[in-house]
């Protein structure tokens, strides 16, 4: 039996260090790091003539425990980044807005067609500067699950109206010229690894081709990048006139316009004008600011998206909450020893330093370690997540709400022990073992 | 052997008996548990409840056409032409009327949504009385079916939950043509019950397809008449659709949303590995605080065996209770709870979040792994403490 539990034993040594290897090898790194650099002794001799040096003293002096909490502190703000991410990226396209573009559609929906007379009634309305009208192509690549989001535009007006859209001159003179042309974006030239001049036979999940089938033959004509990192570049568009010329259903209508406003103050009498304009017509249209109608498209994925930002967040703040708990307690066993330290003359007021010290150090351990975690890993997930969830990016503004939420996490966790030390009564202390 | 059992139970009983005296590290260890298994939950029951109200929507003996490729209802395209050819297919069921067909349309209107007041896509199909009783379980639970050849239409069940303005008796305006609500019907919950139906060849005229249809459902005599049909297509180059069952397409419709469920897997995953740290925190802490205990347990003759075990248990008590507390909390805040999403079609699917015991069962796996692990390595320092130390280190 007991020899038994010798072998156990060991493994369970062994097998516990693999284990937790995640967990205790960046520290351990570093700190390799620190003794061969003499770092350590650097930093040390600068504890120490800063007063520092007790602080990390307690901080190390149950290295397990650190290491456990701030594994702990690591995935609530791993998990907290990541999200946050999540969440920017799929809202990338209301934040992304022009402020004087507005979307025309269908005011029965955005999926029924508008005829093509309307382009021009729109064009002549008066505060409008620019129109472009789109054709939604349902496009796809050789397998209907390889769908690429693929529009047929007006090219010149088309780049006009999305200034983001960045192209060189030579590139736009060339997708001009070229009536089977097709501009595609950088994350989707990355993924199927197209380069300008290649032929690509697109398909269509609801259009047919005169000639049979479902495929367009297009050609890359310029590969196009967005003006901010967070703009998707998942998708192609491709001209208008090659896609009515050669479907089947034929006819001149338009999927939906998009225009730019000369002023963002005209938005809202522009879009009455236009309203007004259709209402006795036998397709009446609605037209809305490009942010509201990409606001109430993404509420269309409607409350469970909610629901998932709700739950991760529950979830990030009840691990701070326990591990604030673990964080107060560890502080709480070293009653004896504060009372010890005032009894040796440290001041009250540099005890409750120390402290809140300590605590706040280990937030930032553990919440910059799932910071940067978080950064690599978003980073890694960028290209291949490119053409599901363009614009991924771990923003400044996230890094600043995670730092601030390190802060407090430290504050609360720090600031019950600490003013208990602070108001410790030296005799009761003692008493009290 | 009598003696081991005896020393663990008695091991046991004494460290449950006194967790409450370290009740903060404890409820530490249990909200931990607790929460990663809420999390896991809430989001198996999100994906089991899409998928369920999907996959019960398809029949197994039904099937469907759509255009090569096109991959959902709404993108299709089938001609007048093209029904006519399927019709005399092999393995259709006839009645009295002919062939049992549906040529169907699918299109798209504007609803809003009771939760956000926005605007949504909800499918409006066109079918006629053929296509309606072809729907398993369909019942019109409020007023009646509507009159071909008019603008009425009846709505589903989840619509009327999930938004406004589609009341029995309303009138409802899609551009220019106005809508009679005459009909409320149930389908037992599937994804049907997202949907308005109406009058096909009013659509067709209303919605300028002319004589086109979207979508055909086929009655057949059994399921296996499946191959016998596909054969019918493959060999008639007229006929350039994929056909599959009814089931078989639901079921593919249904896999849109089981992202959530490895989303949901990967974050409670994650998630258990910080609650992990905090609970091998509060095992290690447990142990230290019992230093003196076990090692007068070890002195008076109790084995190292039943420290080892009353520490796992100790650990496993702590994350099932926690396990458990998950499971009531997701239980109460999830089960049925309804949401509406947008599904393959691009339209919105209304459905219920779906606790299973299947669901509850993995939820438990996750918090005993935690628990196990938990327990595992202070366990083993507990049974492989010096006695001497212990003693000198809890003085």
């Amino acid at each position: 039996m007991t020899k038994l539990l010798n072998i156990l034993a060991l493994v369970a040594k062994y097998g516990g260090l693999l284990v937790t290897l995640p967990i205790w090898l960046p520290f351990w790194i570093i700190w390799f790091i620190f003794e061969k650099t003499g770092i350590n002794r650097l930093i040390a001799n600068f504890m120490i003539a800063t007063g520092l040096y007790l602080t990390f003293k307690n901080l190390f002096r149950k290295p397990l425990r650190l290491g456990l909490t701030c594994f702990a502190i690591m995935i609530a703000f791993l998990i907290f980044s990541v999200v946050t991410t999540l969440k920017t990226a799929l809202n990338a396209g209301v934040e992304l807005s022009a402020d004087n573009r507005l979307v025309v559609v269908n005011s029965i929906n955005f999926t029924q067609p508008l005829p093509y007379a309307y382009v021009n009634k729109v064009k002549a309305i008066e505060g409008v500067k620019d129109v472009v009208h789109m054709n939604w192509f349902g496009g796809y690549f050789q397998e209907p699950s390889q769908q690429i989001v693929t529009m047929a535009v007006d090219p010149e007006n088309y780049l006009k109206v999305y200034e983001e859209v960045v192209i060189d001159d030579e590139a736009r003179a060339r997708w001009f010229g070229n009536r089977r042309g097709m501009l595609i974006g950088r994350a989707l030239a990355t993924a199927f690894g197209w380069k300008v001049g290649d032929l690509i036979p697109m398909s269509s999940n609801i259009f047919s081709n005169r000639e049979g089938g479902h495929v367009w033959e297009m050609e890359v004509s310029g590969i196009f990048d967005g003006r901010d990192e967070q703009f998707g570049t998942n998708f192609a568009v491709f001209h208008y006139k090659y896609f009515m010329e050669t479907q089947t259903f034929g006819g001149d209508w338009v999927g939906w316009l998009t225009l730019t406003t000369a002023d963002p103050a005209l938005n809202e009498k522009v879009a009455k004008a236009i309203d007004e304009e259709f209402s006795n017509s036998q397709a009446q249209t609605d037209t809305s600011t490009e942010k509201a109608f990409n606001k109430a498209f993404i509420e269309q994925i409607g409350n469970i998206g909610l629901m998932i930002f709700g739950i991760v967040f529950t979830a990030f703040f009840t691990i701070l909450l326990v591990v604030g708990n673990t964080m107060i307690l560890a502080i709480r066993e070293r009653t004896g020893e504060i009372a010890t330290l005032k009894t040796l003359g440290f001041s009250a007021r540099s005890i409750f330093g120390m402290i809140l010290t300590e605590s706040m150090l280990l937030a930032f351990i553990g919440g910059f370690a799932g910071l940067g975690l978080a950064y690599v890993m978003v980073e890694g997930a960028k290209t291949f997540l490119a053409q599901f969830l363009p614009g991924l990016v771990l923003s400044d503004a996230v890094a600043m709400q995670a730092i601030g939420f390190m802060v407090l996490l430290g504050l609360v966790t720090g600031l019950v022990p600490a003013l208990n030390a602070y108001r410790l009564n030296i005799v009761t202390a003692f008493s009290r073992r | 052997m009598g003696s081991i059992f005896s020393q663990i139970s008695a091991v046991v009983a004494m460290n449950i008996r006194s967790l409450g005296q370290r009740f903060w590290m404890s409820l530490a260890m249990v909200i931990a548990s607790a929460v990663v298994v809420a999390i896991l939950l809430a989001f198996l029951a999100m994906a089991q409840g899409f998928s369920k109200t999907l996959e019960s929507a398809g029949a197994d003996d039904i099937a469907i056409f759509t255009r090569e490729g096109s991959a959902a209802e709404l993108n299709s395209v089938i001609s007048r032409d093209q029904v006519n050819i399927l019709e005399t297919a092999p393995g259709v069921v006839k009645d009295e009327n002919g062939p049992v067909v549906s040529p169907e349309l699918y299109v798209i209107v504007d609803g809003i949504k009771k939760s956000s007041q926005t605007e949504a896509n909800i499918p409006l199909r066109g079918l006629d009385d053929r296509g309606f009783a072809m729907r398993k379980n369909v019942q019109i639970t409020e007023g009646r079916m509507f009159t071909p050849g008019t603008n009425e239409m009846i709505v589903g069940a989840g619509i009327l939950r999930e938004f406004d303005g589609f009341a029995l008796g309303q009138e409802v305006k899609f551009g220019k043509v106005i809508w009679k609500v005459v009909g409320v019907f149930t389908t037992g919950g599937n994804v049907f019950e997202s949907e308005l139906w109406a009058d096909v060849k009013v659509l067709q005229s209303l919605y300028n397809r002319g004589s086109s249809y979207q979508t055909a459902r086929v009655q057949m005599s059994s399921a296996n008449d499946l191959e016998a049909i596909r054969a019918f297509v493959e060999g008639d180059p007229r006929l350039n659709l994929d056909v599959e069952t009814e089931s078989a397409y639901f079921k593919a419709q249904g896999k849109s949303l089981s992202y959530m469920a490895y989303f949901g897997w990967v974050i409670s995953s994650i998630m258990a590995l910080g609650a992990l740290a905090g609970a091998l925190n509060t095992m290690y802490t447990s142990v230290a605080e019992r230093a003196k205990e076990i090692a007068t347990l070890r002195a008076i003759g109790f084995s190292s065996l039943s420290a080892f075990v009353g520490t796992i248990v100790e650990a496993l008590v702590l994350a099932a209770i926690g396990g458990a507390l998950g499971s009531i909390v997701a239980f109460l805040l999830f089960d049925g709870l309804n949401a509406s999403t947008l599904g393959g079609s691009f339209t919105q699917v209304v459905f219920a979040f779906e606790l299973t015991s299947d669901l509850f069962i993995q939820g438990g796996i996750i918090a005993l792994f935690i628990g196990f692990f938990a327990g595992f390595f202070p366990a083993f320092r507990a049974a492989r403490l010096p006695v001497i130390v212990a003693f000198r280190n809890a003085a």
